[in-house]
């Protein structure tokens, strides 16, 4: 954010309590020099976030997660989720859910579409939390250098997809296979169900979106986000890593094979949850 | 033990070529130094093992006399071209041959040439492409500016490195190009250095891309590192500072004012015709919403560059005077 980072742990300061941010000090992170790392990531600015998510989490989502002992807690690793709901906040919630579960935190980068960065204000208010830009050349740095992305291999078609289509799987795209062998990094992932039904979508408009350069803007049935239940199942790595050699990287084939087994996964771990979960609001 | 090795430093005049040449004249493995300054001056200090030479590079024939001349007389081995021309404001065809054609020439003659060995040329982190789907951290193969409607400051830039770039292999002359991130010092052609000389700094609203900045110290300390080194290619050289557009803002003391981005073009075009100043904003528009950074991994391998001289920031010398 524009604001010094002095702001930002004064927020932090005020609003975070201080075992959080005690445990929040220990934060994995390369400092490229100014407190900041090449990406624009921030710890007073992941710290100060938290503020802001924890309420949602807690309070407004109600968030019950199972399944962080899948999740590394040191190296290369890449999350992988299901998108929906209009409005990325399931990725919110896996990014809380992750720092709050791993011990020394870690902070799973976010992979965002294109457009993202784009956008005034959140698109800087989100690099600052970790998140980065949707390109080769930035997963394969932060990997190479050992970090936690986090990715959504159905994209931004997915976030905006009619309500009738909920928890239907897009294809998944097969760029996070081809990463996760290449530099050998597992691949864990996760169900997350309820942001399908937090705002229910009545169209979308292209036009809208064209002054951010987004694809498609949704128009929501209902102005806020329904308080719905968020249930979010982490599932055991898939050691693409260890299944295929990183030359193997290269054939699409087994790239895609890579890629149909992490969808296979994420769609068990979503009926797992529907079938657990008591209710929308429950 | 290898011999000392002969060199020719070209901008000689400009800070980084200066302080090479200072950094040369301590350096035991160089035996001559062969400084070629734009235009006469007394700022090179005396010494025997230095001589040097005023030469307007924008000349072919000044160049070939230069090379056949006093670089060969000199036995020079290698020649470490380390300026292009500064001011964005100027332009046209003279320009042109001084960042283009001079770099053609020495490549051309220095191929021909019976004692130079080595080209070292520094190009310029502007020959990237950034935009929002581009990598943040700038590899070697990052995409490059080509766009048609880009100043001619870049497009020299972009055409310069290439020149360089196609030549290598093709003859038994090494060439090395090590396209250095932008030097945060007055002199160097800075369009940063020139922002941040107004008190008030706009900027656009909502955005606050990483930047990275390199010292005169470092981008001199690669450019010898790459003169003594057998390795040929494209090197990146980044900065020890990495920061965000707003930090550097705050760290050089200055006020940051955010404003919506279509009036930032005017109104630093209106700056540059009042006051002279060189920052156009028009060609710095997509790094002041997207982050580049240069991944020196490369250079750090297998040049051995690290960057260890961070910028004193005046903010910070204010501080540290203060405590």
């Amino acid at each position: 954010m524009p604001f010094p980072p002095a702001v930002a742990r004064a927020i932090a300061q005020a609003t975070v309590p201080a075992a959080d941010r005690e445990r929040l000090a220990g934060l994995h992170f390369h400092d490229a020099g100014h407190g900041y790392d090449a990406f624009g990531m921030h710890p007073d600015f992941v710290t100060m976030s938290t503020t802001i998510v924890r309420g949602l989490y807690t309070k407004y989502f109600r968030v019950i997660s199972s399944g962080h002992e899948h999740i590394p807690q040191f190296g290369p690793a890449i999350l992988v989720a299901n998108h929906s709901g209009n409005i990325p906040i399931d990725g919110m919630m896996m990014w809380y859910d992750v720092l709050t579960h791993t011990d020394p935190p870690r902070v799973p980068r976010a992979v965002a579409d294109h457009f993202v960065p784009s956008l005034p204000f959140v698109g800087t208010l989100f690099a600052r939390g970790g998140m980065v830009g949707g390109s080769r050349g930035n997963a394969r740095a932060l990997l190479e250098s050992g970090e936690l992305l986090m990715i959504f291999p159905e994209g931004t078609p997915a976030i905006v997809k009619p309500f009738r289509d909920r928890y239907k799987l897009h294809p998944f795209r097969v760029g996070h296979a081809e990463m996760a062998i290449r530099h050998g990094a597992p691949i864990v992932p996760c169900g997350v169900v309820g942001a399908e039904e937090q705002l229910p979508q009545l169209t979308t408009s292209k036009r809208l979106g064209k002054p951010f350069g987004v694809p498609e803007v949704p128009i929501p049935a209902v102005p806020v986000p329904l308080p719905v239940r968020y249930h979010l199942l982490w599932g055991p790595a898939i050691p693409v890593h260890k299944d295929y050699t990183p030359a193997q990287a290269d054939d699409p084939g087994v790239v895609e094979e890579a890629a149909a087994r992490v969808q296979a996964a994420v769609d068990a771990l979503i009926k797992k949850g529907l079938k657990q979960r008591k209710g929308i609001f429950r | 033990m290898t011999r000392p090795v002969n060199v020719m430093v070209t901008g000689a005049d400009a800070p980084v070529g200066e302080r090479l040449v200072r950094d040369l004249l301590d350096d035991s493995r160089v035996d001559q130094i062969l400084a070629v300054p734009w235009k006469v001056g007394d700022h090179l200090p005396r010494d025997n093992r230095l001589t040097v030479v005023p030469v307007d590079l924008s000349s072919s024939r000044r160049v070939h006399r230069l090379l056949f001349g006093a670089a060969r007389d000199l036995n020079i081995d290698i020649v470490a071209h380390t300026t292009l021309h500064r001011s964005a404001r100027q332009e046209g065809s003279r320009i042109h041959r001084y960042n283009v054609d001079a770099i053609r020439s020495l490549l051309t003659l220095s191929e021909r040439h019976p004692t130079i060995r080595r080209l070292v040329l520094r190009s310029d982190a502007a020959v990237y492409q950034i935009q929002r789907d581009l990598p943040v951290l700038i590899g070697e193969h990052h995409p490059l500016n080509m766009r048609g409607n880009a100043p001619q400051w870049i497009r020299d830039r972009v055409e310069a490195d290439i020149t360089a770039c196609t030549r290598m292999g093709m003859t038994p002359l090494e060439i090395v190009v090590l396209r250095t991130t932008e030097v945060l010092a007055p002199g160097t052609g800075s369009q940063l250095h020139d922002y941040l000389q107004s008190t008030i700094c706009l900027r656009p609203a909502g955005f606050d891309p990483m930047l990275n900045l390199l010292t005169i110290q470092d981008a001199a300390a690669a450019m010898q590192r790459a003169v003594h080194h057998q390795a040929q290619g494209v090197f990146n050289i980044p900065g020890a500072d990495t920061l965000p557009l707003t930090a550097a803002i705050r760290a050089w003391g200055r006020i940051g004012v955010p404003v919506p981005g279509s009036i930032l073009a005017p109104a630093y075009r209106l700056r540059s015709e009042v006051t002279g100043h060189d920052f156009r904003y028009g060609m710095n528009r997509r790094r002041f919403h997207y982050s580049g950074v240069l991944d020196g991994t490369r250079a750090r391998e297998v040049l051995g560059y690290v960057p260890c001289h961070p910028i004193r920031w005046p903010s910070h010398d204010g501080q540290a005077a203060s405590a």
